[in-house]
Formats: C-alpha cells, sequence, structure tokens
C-alpha cells in the first residue's frame, strides 16, 4: 500500500480533527461538571435559592463551553476545508494545529469551572451578592478562555499559513513543535488562572465588602498565571516563523520539535504553581482586607520563584532553536 | 424553572437583535456572506443555550443512570449541532466563514458584554455619590 501526498495529508486532517475535538472536551466537560457539583451542594443547603443557582449554573457552564466549541470550530473546520494544494509539510502543519487546540483547550475548560462551582455555592452562602457573584464569575471565567485562545490563533496559523516554500525537513518538526509548545503550556495557565477566580467566588461570599481588594488580587494572580502560555505562544511564533535551513540530519528535526516540548511541558508547571499561590492569596484577601498589601506582594514573589522554572524552559526552547 | 426560562429569554432575544441589527447592516453595506454567517452562527448558539436549559432539570431530577445518559446525548447533541452552521458555511459561499465562527459565541459576547457594561455602570453611578 503506498500513500500520495494528498492521502498522508488527508490521514493528518482526520487525525487533527479529532485529536482536537477529542482532547478539548476534556477540559469543558471537567469544568462543567464541577460546576454542577457545587450546585448541588449549593442547592442542597438552601433550596429555596434553586432559581438563583440554575441561573448561575446555566450562565457559568455555558462559558466554560467556550474552550470547547473553539475546539469544534478548529475540529470542523479540519474535516471540511479544502486543504489546497497538497504539499507533504502540510500534513504536519494539520496535525500540529490539532494537538494545540486539543491539548490548549483542557486547562481552560478546566480553569472556567472553578469560580462557575464556587459562584453557585457562594449564592447559596449569600443570596443578597448573587449578581456581584456572578459577575466575578464571569470576569474569571473569561479570563481563563486566554490561553484556549492563544492555542486556537497558533492552530489557525498553522492550518493557514503557506509553507509550501519551506523545506520539509527539518520545517515539518519545528510546526510540530510550535503546536505542542502553546497546546501544553496552555493547560497550566488555564487551569491556575480559575483556581485563582474560584477562590475569589468563596471569598465574595464570605465577606461581600471585599469585592474590590478580592477582584483587584484575582486580576492580577491571574495575569502572573497566563504568562507561561504567553512563553509557550512566543516559542510557537518563531518556531513557525523561523527559516530553518534544509537538512536531513534527524539531529536537525529533533532540536525544534524538542524545543516546543520542552517550553510546552515547562509550561504546565508553573502555571498552575501561579494559579496555587493566586488562590491562597485571595482566598486570604478576603478574609484579613486589611492585609490586603502583603498579601499580593508575597503572593508575587511566590509566584515570580514559581515562574523561573518556565523561563528555564523558554531559555533551553531558545537555545535548542538559535544555538544548536 | 422559571429563572431558568426567564434567562434563556433575556440572552437569546438580545443575541438575536444584536445579531439582526449586525446582520442588516451588513446588508446594506452590501457584505451579505457576512450578516448572513452571522445569523446563521447565531442562531444555532441560541439552539444550543436553550438545549443546555431545558436538559438542564431532566440532567437533575432522576437516578445517577439516567441523568448521566441524559447529560451524554445532550453533551453530544449540542457538539453536533454546533458543527452544523460551520459545516455549511464551509460548504456554501453564501455564508461567511468567520461570521458564523462569530455567531457561534453570541451567547457568550451577550452574558460578558452584559455584565461588563453593568459592572461599569455600578462605578459610575459610585463615583457620582461620592
Amino acid at each position: 500500500m503506498s500513500f500520495d501526498t494528498a492521502t498522508w495529508i488527508q490521514v493528518a486532517t482526520f487525525s487533527a480533527g479529532g485529536l482536537a475535538m477529542g482532547f478539548g472536551a476534556i477540559g469543558a466537560a471537567l469544568g462543567e461538571g464541577y460546576t454542577a457539583g457545587l450546585a448541588n451542594e449549593g442547592l442542597s443547603s438552601r433550596p429555596e435559592k434553586s432559581g438563583d443557582i440554575f441561573k448561575n449554573m446555566l450562565v457559568g457552564q455555558a462559558i466554560a463551553e467556550s474552550a470547547a466549541i473553539f475546539a469544534l470550530v478548529v475540529a470542523v473546520l479540519l474535516l471540511f476545508l479544502d486543504p489546497g494544494a497538497p504539499y507533504l509539510l502540510k500534513a504536519s502543519a494539520v496535525l500540529a494545529a490539532g494537538l494545540s487546540m486539543g491539548f490548549g483547550a483542557i486547562g481552560s475548560g478546566v480553569g472556567a469551572g472553578f469560580p462557575a462551582g464556587q459562584a453557585c455555592l457562594g449564592i447559596a452562602r449569600q443570596p443578597a451578592v448573587s449578581g456581584t457573584l456572578t459577575t466575578n464569575m464571569l470576569i474569571g471565567s473569561a479570563v481563563c478562555q486566554t490561553p484556549a485562545i492563544f492555542a486556537m490563533v497558533v492552530a489557525l496559523l498553522l492550518m493557514f499559513t503557506d509553507f509550501s516554500s519551506m523545506p520539509l525537513a527539518p520545517t515539518w518538526a519545528a510546526l510540530l513543535g510550535a503546536g505542542l509548545s502553546t497546546g501544553l503550556a496552555a493547560i497550566g495557565s488555564g487551569a491556575g488562572g480559575g483556581l485563582a477566580a474560584g477562590a475569589s467566588c468563596e471569598g465574595i461570599a464570605r465577606q461581600p465588602v471585599s469585592v474590590g481588594n478580592v477582584t483587584t488580587t484575582m486580576l492580577v494572580g491571574q495575569a502572573v498565571s497566563q504568562t507561561p502560555a504567553i512563553f509557550g505562544l512566543l516559542i510557537s511564533f518563531i518556531l513557525i516563523f523561523s527559516a530553518f535551513p534544509e537538512s536531513a540530519a534527524l539531529s536537525a528535526a529533533m532540536a525544534p520539535l524538542g524545543a516546543g516540548i520542552c517550553m510546552g511541558f515547562g509550561g504546565i508547571g508553573p502555571g498552575l504553581g501561579n494559579g496555587l499561590t493566586a488562590e491562597q492569596a485571595v482566598r486570604w484577601v478576603a478574609r484579613n482586607l486589611e492585609n490586603t498589601g502583603g498579601l499580593t506582594r508575597t503572593m508575587l514573589v511566590g509566584q515570580a520563584v514559581s515562574q523561573s522554572t518556565a523561563i528555564y524552559a523558554m531559555v533551553v526552547s531558545l537555545v535548542l532553536i538559535f544555538v544548536i | 424553572m422559571e429563572a431558568i426560562r426567564e434567562t434563556e429569554k433575556k440572552y437569546c432575544s438580545l443575541a438575536l437583535t444584536i445579531a439582526v441589527v449586525i446582520a442588516i447592516v451588513c446588508f446594506i453595506l452590501a457584505f451579505k456572506p457576512l450578516g448572513k454567517g452571522l445569523i446563521l452562527g447565531a442562531v444555532f448558539s441560541i439552539a444550543n443555550f436553550i438545549i443546555m436549559g431545558e436538559t438542564l432539570p431532566m440532567r437533575i431530577g432522576h437516578n445517577r443512570r439516567r441523568s448521566t445518559g441524559i447529560s451524554f446525548v445532550s453533551i453530544f447533541g449540542r457538539y453536533a449541532l454546533m458543527a452544523i452552521p460551520l459545516a455549511l458555511s464551509i460548504k456554501l459561499s453564501q455564508f461567511n466563514l468567520a461570521a458564523t465562527v462569530c455567531g457561534l459565541f453570541m451567547i457568550q459576547l451577550v452574558i460578558l458584554t452584559e455584565h461588563i457594561v453593568n459592572l461599569i455602570q455600578m462605578k459610575f453611578r459610585k463615583t457620582q455619590l461620592l
């Protein structure tokens, strides 16, 4: 059985479509399930507020589902869009697009579930601030979607950029590396941002007067949590737009692929770690408003230290791209 | 479940109104595929939101096995539904693909915009009171 270029591209697009939607559905489903679980907890403690809790759950789940809709859009584009002129590099590009979107949607889906669930529980605790809780939940969930949007941008770039003039080797590996870099790095940042947003909803429900300080700390914490995903995006852009000299040596292909893998995996831990720091900081700002400044400073110092591992990963990636 | 119906009604009517207004502007400016794509995406986004809301009580009011089954059918059904406008806009040139994708996020955009506008109004009122 011999495969021509068009068949290879078709094989790659179908696999990529499956990967994009299959992995992309994981996070949103977990996030939505978590929301419904905490809504049940809230309902059992205050059944008379079922209307408000259901309403918040519906809105929260709709937002948490955005990451899966991004994945769906990319998957359908991969499956139905005309791939254009067939060249073998296209197969690598579409496969990378599927990986980027599939992995990239996991963290955001899970992360958006945390504020939605905590807001449902918070409405049961403090029905008087249900409006504030929903607004805070929506802001937190929206920020959580940023890494999934980065992944979608990379996926679309990989699908629609014309690589026909590039040499097959080592560009095939660079494109796969680009997809993995943003896709994997987005997992930690998406989930980490969600942890901070969840603690924010919990904090407002415990102490409604803390809303201003809690929201500010949440946004600062989330912004730092997104940094590893931004590093991942940066490495992806470098890998997509760099012109690598043609080389048949396998080692030349492994360098850009390794760079993508390094930044992708290297970004998961710091994204989650920063989120864990922000979660605790936000939680304690709500309980100890007077010490907001000190808590925010400690959070930022802790996050900077946690971030250093992502910086190491980025440095190694850059060495793999430009030095080796 | 009156609260859910009210929420559905509020966001769906708002999403459809915004989509229609933008589509009319697109038609006037002779960007027909843009307008058509936006309406197509928005209609399916609304249908997805309504099914999500309507199956919510079904998912909660039964035993575990039935609730799990309904949830699975709901998720797969809704994703399949959302794929229809995308496939249509890829195959038919009268619908713009980018506009269809934007339309698919119409409900989410309306929810976020409404709350952000409320937040800004609240802050503005507070500053005026001070």
